[in-house]
């Protein structure tokens, strides 16, 4: 356990005197909604002892000094829409927001890049940037709420990198403050640079650990003209899953292909009251298509398409404008909410496998189910080898069961991601609080060594979100 | 029996820009779609041909790309389209489009329901589907909201009014304009598009109708746009500081004004 200074009358005024008055909240209020992120509230909730709103990079430099000089933990903080607890301030003191820091800067499009402040709305970042024709296309599109920054910080990735890749790959430069309080600029507009070690990819998907993201340049992309939609239906998981594998070898790279099981296209239709003949269906994909060519679109989407008929598909719908696409992706985009609302008390994971192997993930999950009787929910980007397995209690079960088998099931499920299959236990949505328990299991000891070794080479004083992703930083 | 469902080619309205100096929509750029709102006319028709065996036909008047939308149309089920296309077509407004749709529609033989969607989502006016009825001189429902009863010689429908519904019992021929409500729209499947891409759909000119010359396009068309202007919403935001807890008791008395001035409060009530 890490000890810290407290937050007192002094350090509250020293904040005050960086920021100024609206930028110190201290107010239980105003500050509880900084206790927390989108995992579970009660399980992993903490309150911050003061939440910092600074406005410019500068201020925070000066506030991770002062941490720095009192020895009190500072935890970033993007819109708070993680999903490992990476936001909550494990150890109360400070809690950093950039959610002021909300500028672009510029956008340069001799260079086709942008470069803003970190608690952008990532969503606004595009709308802006589609007045120009371009976009940022490692944008996760999960939450409508999510900041650049977190994006960054947690390595985003979402429901189109199985064509664009996660955010990491549209980072150009990054601004960023150590916990000593200095001002780092890294990388630039180019896309070549091996001028000395690539520092700026280490902060990506940092977890807000290494250093506070302020700016970053991104690199963008023209927009598609055209997009197009399939969602089918399959009788099995399986062999919806082993259409995946069909599709990716027939040299076609789909925007997004994201998988949903019975269980989770049930609740997310039961949810939004849609009505898609979803009864009978065993499992579906959503494959998205876009391009710079209708005709091209066109032509890949009716031979994916043929491809699911060819590999047991049942049936294939076609969205071509944009309200069914809406209305399509809304089954998808709910399951995490429907989910929520069936059983509050869950798990939401993040495993991810080489793709040739995520056949063999839904034997291991039917067997989890069975042996601890825990449904399992999962859908996901299958595309990317990425599913958000969802292990819940069943409304009827105890807590006391649920405490019981939650952390059996996650081990079990880890060790076969990891050991048998190659895989990692997340994804995009970080280890944080949530998995440094089992990271710790199913790393290997010379990796997870030479991580803590660095983690203290950066801030050796363990003031920068302290207690994420290592399980004993302190020991 | 045989439905027709006029349709329309509108832009997609989720980046609609207008030209501020002009007033009119910019179309270059943005995307052209089938009108959401026939989705519920085309989702009608093949519902009731579901209950009556009856043959579907989208029409559509505009230029070649339009064809595109009746492809839609048959993707999604219908089982014909007529695409109504010439030069002395262009510019007519809601009274010249629905007489040269009605005189398409009265050389298709004997129709027996004719299903248009509310309106479309780029002009607004909803005047197209009742102006047919008029030209062919048929019972019109508007606002329809629920097909309670179809049958070929008749139905029985739930129609939207302010006040509240009205259930209407409907002789065939008719026409009808449907609601969202009516219906949840069906996906278009591969299998229907396949069949769109191979369907070869008739063009039919001025030549191919009997119509009236002087009725047709912009010279026919009575409506004058004379000014388009977007309405533009104003917020006036009136912000009472009162960050010391001195400052408070006049932010208050600032806030009673602020309400009794814009009568949402009583002069002197419960200060």
């Amino acid at each position: 356990m890490m000890k810290y200074n407290k937050v007192d009358e002094r350090i509250i005024s020293e904040l005050t005197d960086i920021t100024g008055p609206y930028g110190v909240l201290v107010d239980e209020m105003k500050i509880e909604q900084y206790s927390h992120d989108e995992t579970s509230q009660e399980e992993y909730g903490h309150m911050p002892e003061v939440v910092v709103l600074p406005e410019t990079t500068s201020q925070i430099a000066q506030i991770m000094k002062l941490a720095s000089r009192h020895h009190i933990p500072v935890t970033p903080r993007g819109a708070g829409s993680g999903l490992s607890g990476g936001a909550i301030p494990l150890y109360g003191g400070i809690v950093l927001s950039v959610e002021k820091m909300n500028r672009i800067i510029e956008i340069d499009k001799e260079n086709l890049t942008v470069t803003s402040e970190a608690g952008i709305i990532t969503n606004d970042l595009n709308e802006h940037l589609k007045q120009e024709g371009l976009f940022f296309a490692g944008y996760p599109m999960s939450l409508e709420t999510c900041f650049l920054g977190g994006n960054i910080a947690e390595n985003a990735g979402g429901g189109r990198a199985v064509k664009y890749g996660v955010t990491g790959r549209y980072v150009l430069a990054l601004e960023v403050v150590t916990p000593q309080g200095e001002i780092l600029q890294l990388g630039g507009k180019v896309t070549k640079d091996v001028s000395g070690y690539d520092l700026k990819q280490l902060y990506i998907g940092s977890e807000g650990t290494l250093g506070i993201i302020t700016r970053a340049t991104i690199k963008l992309l023209g927009l598609p003209e055209a997009t197009s939609d399939l969602l089918v239906s399959f009788d099995t998981a399986q062999e919806a899953i082993d259409a995946v594998s069909a599709i990716m070898r027939a040299g076609i790279t789909p925007t997004s292909i994201e998988f949903m099981d019975q269980r989770s296209i049930i609740m997310s239709c039961d949810y939004l009251n849609e009505s898609l003949p979803y009864q009978d269906v065993g499992a579906m994909l959503l494959i998205e298509i876009d391009g710079s060519d209708e005709a091209i679109v066109e032509r890949e989407l009716i031979r994916v398409g043929q491809l699911c008929e060819q590999n047991k598909a049942t049936e294939v719908y076609i969205a071509e404008d944009f309200s069914t696409q809406q209305r399509i992706w809304a089954v998808r985009r709910n399951i995490a909410e429907a989910v929520k609302v069936y059983s509050p008390v869950q798990s939401l994971e993040d495993i991810v496998v080489p793709i040739g192997s995520i056949a063999k993930v839904l034997p291991e999950l039917d067997r989890l189910s069975e042996t601890y009787h825990v449904k399992i929910v999962c859908y996901g980007h299958a595309g990317d080898g990425n599913l958000h397995a969802t292990i819940i209690k069943e409304p009827d079960d105890s807590m006391e069961y649920w405490h019981e088998v939650e952390p059996k099931v996650l081990r079990e499920l880890y060790s076969f991601i990891v050991h048998c299959l190659g895989g990692k236990i997340s994804g995009e949505h970080g280890i944080g609080l949530k998995r440094k328990e089992y990271l710790k299991e199913v790393m290997d000891k010379s990796e997870y060594t030479a991580s803590i070794a660095l983690k203290r080479a950066f801030d050796p004083d363990m003031i920068l979100n302290p207690g994420k992703i290592f399980y004993d930083e302190g020991q | 029996m045989v439905i027709v469902v006029p349709i329309k080619q509108v832009p997609e309205t989720s980046n609609v820009q207008m030209d501020s100096v002009t007033g009119v929509m910019i179309r270059s750029g943005s995307k052209a779609i089938l009108n959401p709102l026939d989705l519920y006319a085309i989702e009608s028709a093949l519902r009731y041909k579901e209950a009556c065996d009856a043959r579907v036909i989208a029409v559509t008047m505009g230029p070649q790309s339009a064809m595109k939308v009746l492809k839609e149309a048959i993707a999604m089920g219908c089982d014909d389209a007529v695409h109504i296309s010439d030069r002395a077509f262009a510019g007519a407004d809601t009274w010249s489009t629905s007489y040269t749709l009605a005189k398409a529609i009265a050389g298709m033989g004997k129709v027996d329901l004719i299903i248009t969607g509310e309106r479309a989502t780029d002009g607004d006016t909803g005047q197209v589907g009742p102006e047919i009825a008029s030209w062919l001189n048929l019972p019109l429902v508007t606002y329809v909201s629920q097909l309670i009863e179809m049958r070929s010689d008749s139905m029985m429908v739930k129609r939207m009014t302010e006040e509240g519904y009205q259930k209407l019992e409907v002789t065939l021929p008719a026409l009808i304009t449907v609601l969202k409500e009516v219906a949840t729209v069906r996906l278009s499947t591969l299998k229907g598009k396949m069949r769109a891409m191979d369907m070869i759909i008739p063009t039919r000119t001025v030549k191919d109708l009997d119509v009236e010359p002087s009725y047709l396009g912009l010279k026919g068309s009575p409506t004058k746009v004379v000014k388009i202007e977007q309405a533009r919403v104003k917020r006036d935001a009136l912000i009472i500081e009162a960050m010391e807890a001195d400052k408070v008791p006049d932010a208050v008395i600032s806030l009673f004004d602020f309400l009794e001035d814009k009568q949402l409060l009583e002069k002197g009530e419960s200060r």
